[in-house]
């Protein structure tokens, strides 16, 4: 508690806009919330139970031990808009609190790794299950394979429409393209 | 995300005793919280004092309000829609995502165009 070690508020006209960078662990998740955001990435915490995050009373919680999970999050003040970044856990475990947290969620970036893909699998089956709009962001790093485009689609079996960027996680002006390639794709989406 | 699966007590025992009991919470995530014109912090008890010192400088997410007390988001939620209830907090609802407005994607997009 005590002092907050940044300046800067967004206005309370400013549209709240939930975005979602998920992947498995150790995928650049956190990296990518810290490129973006505009104050240190921020903890907090959430409790897993057995009913997820519909947690509407103290009295499920005060009296017990109970297992929470430490969510990474970031801000990014825009003109008229306020962009709050969450990084997802991309465990099928975290199921009940993914829906909880995606909830209202204008997208997600789905942040994959090329040398172990397969861990992306439960990402996307999460994503899809939420019915969310979705782009993949492959994360490079020095010695990821150069798989082409089209079966990295193939692999993760995307649909055509969906967007598959290449990012620098560690690069404020490469994250911003993926947010971009995303937000794109929503409005594309829209009928 | 950072691991931090620990077994602890989640709400510290002076907040249970308090027992929040708002009727309603529609307080989500990102809803944005700020402090009610004329509010003192004077005989709130610690969490809900420094809830409302925290956003003196200006309204802040519930999730960032939950970073900086060091509590549980689910507890915080439940602590901003008592001080709403009570008149101290006043908050701006995210918008509903489900069909988002185009001029909101246009105003995002403009807005990480122009940095």
């Amino acid at each position: 508690m005590g002092s907050v070690p940044y300046s800067g508020r967004p206005g309370i006209d400013d549209v709240p806009v939930k975005i979602v960078i998920a992947g498995p662990f150790g995928v650049g998740k956190t990296t990518m919330v810290g490129a973006l955001s505009e104050i240190p990435p921020l903890n907090t915490e959430e409790v897993l139970t057995e009913a997820g995050a519909l947690v509407d009373d103290l009295s499920g919680v005060s009296e017990k031990t109970t297992t929470t999970t430490a969510i990474d999050f970031g801000r990014l003040t825009l003109p008229g808009v306020v962009l709050y970044l969450f990084g997802a856990p991309g465990q099928t475990r975290y199921r009940l609190l993914w829906q909880d947290l995606v909830r209202g969620a204008l997208g997600v970036l789905v942040l994959a790794d090329t040398r172990r893909i397969a861990d992306s699998y439960d990402v996307m089956d999460l994503v899809e299950t939420a019915g969310l709009r979705y782009a993949v962001a492959v994360n490079d790093f020095p010695d990821s394979p150069d798989h082409p485009g089209d079966v990295l689609r193939k692999v993760l079996d995307l649909d055509p429409a969906t967007p598959l960027v290449r990012v620098d996680a560690r690069d404020p002006a490469s994250a911003r393209g993926a947010l971009i390639a995303l937000v794109e794709h929503i409005e594309e989406m829209l009928p | 995300m950072t691991p931090a699966r620990r077994p602890r007590r989640v709400v510290p025992h002076f907040m249970a005793a308090a027992g929040l009991a708002a009727d309603h919470v529609g307080v989500q995530r990102t809803t944005l919280v700020h402090v009610a014109a004329e509010v003192v912090a004077d005989g709130l008890d610690p969490p809900a004092s420094h809830l409302v010192n925290l956003l003196e400088r200006g309204p802040l997410a519930a999730y960032e309000c939950a970073a900086h007390l060091h509590l549980p988001y689910c507890v915080v939620r439940l602590l901003v829609a008592d001080l709403v209830a009570a008149g101290t907090l006043l908050t701006r609802d995210p918008p509903a995502a489900e069909m988002p407005r185009r001029e909101l994607l246009e105003l995002v997009l403009s807005g990480l165009r122009a940095l």
